[in-house]
C-alpha cells in the first residue's frame, strides 16, 4: 500500500480526475473529501462490504415452496 | 407507481452491475404469483437472481433518499417515476426472512434502467426482518 503523509487541506490525486482531500483531523476522526467523476462510486468500505455480503447471501434462486410461503407473509391489509 | 402495478419488466439494464455482481448488467423482473413479491433474474449470469418486493408492503415508513447523481443516471425526475424494490433474503424459516433496506433497488420503468443505490447517512440495515419477531 502506498502511504502518504498529508495535513488538513492537503490532497492526493488519483489518476486524472479523482482528488481526495483531508478536510479536518479531530482526535481519532478524519474528515475526508472526495471529488470524483459520477461514474466512480464512492462508499464507506464497511457499508459497501455489507451490501456485497447481503447480495451474495440473497443471489441463489429460492425454491418455489419458499416463494409460495413468502406470499403468505403478505400483510392482511395492503397499503392504500 | 401504485401498489397494484405488476412487477413485469423483460429487460432492465443495471449499468455497472450491482455490488458483488459487477458483471450482472441485464435483468428481467418477473412477478411471483399474485405478488407482491418478484424475482429479479440476471440475464447475463444464469443462476443469479434476487427475490424483491416493493418495500411499502412491509415497511410503510421507509422513504429512502436517492442521491441526485443516482437519480440522474437513471433518468428519474421525481420519486413518482421510480419503481422502488428491496432485496429479500429468503430464510429457511420464512418468517425470519429479511430485507436489505440499506441498498434498495431503484428502477426507472421508462428508461428500463436500474441500480442498487447504497444509501448514505442512514441507519438502515442490510438484514431487516420482513415481519417483527
Amino acid at each position: 500500500m502506498l502511504v502518504l503523509t498529508r495535513q488538513p487541506n492537503q490532497s492526493i490525486v488519483i489518476g486524472d480526475d479523482i482528488v481526495i482531500t483531508v478536510l479536518e483531523v479531530r482526535g481519532d476522526q478524519v474528515r475526508i473529501g472526495v471529488r470524483a467523476p459520477r461514474s466512480v462510486s464512492v462508499h464507506r468500505e464497511e457499508v459497501y462490504a455489507a451490501v456485497v455480503r447481503a447480495n451474495q447471501a440473497s443471489a441463489s434462486p429460492a425454491p418455489k415452496s419458499s416463494l409460495d410461503a413468502l406470499g403468505a407473509l403478505r400483510p392482511k391489509r395492503p397499503p392504500a | 407507481m401504485s401498489a397494484g402495478t405488476a412487477l413485469e419488466l423483460p429487460e432492465l439494464v443495471f449499468e455497472g452491475g450491482i455490488p458483488g455482481f459487477r458483471e450482472a448488467r441485464r435483468f428481467a423482473l418477473v412477478q411471483v404469483g399474485d405478488g407482491p413479491f418478484g424475482v429479479l433474474r440476471c440475464i447475463d449470469q444464469p443462476g443469479v437472481e434476487f427475490v424483491v418486493v416493493p418495500p411499502m408492503f412491509f415497511f410503510a415508513d421507509y422513504e429512502p433518499e436517492i442521491d441526485d447523481d443516482s437519480a440522474a443516471d437513471l433518468g428519474l425526475t421525481g420519486p413518482d417515476d421510480a419503481l422502488l424494490l428491496v432485496v429479500v433474503n429468503v430464510a429457511d424459516d420464512i418468517a425470519r426472512s429479511t430485507a436489505n433496506l440499506l441498498g434498495p433497488i431503484v428502477i426507472n420503468p421508462e428508461t428500463r434502467r436500474g441500480a442498487q443505490v447504497i444509501l448514505a447517512g442512514t441507519d438502515h440495515k442490510t438484514q431487516t426482518p420482513l415481519v417483527p419477531a
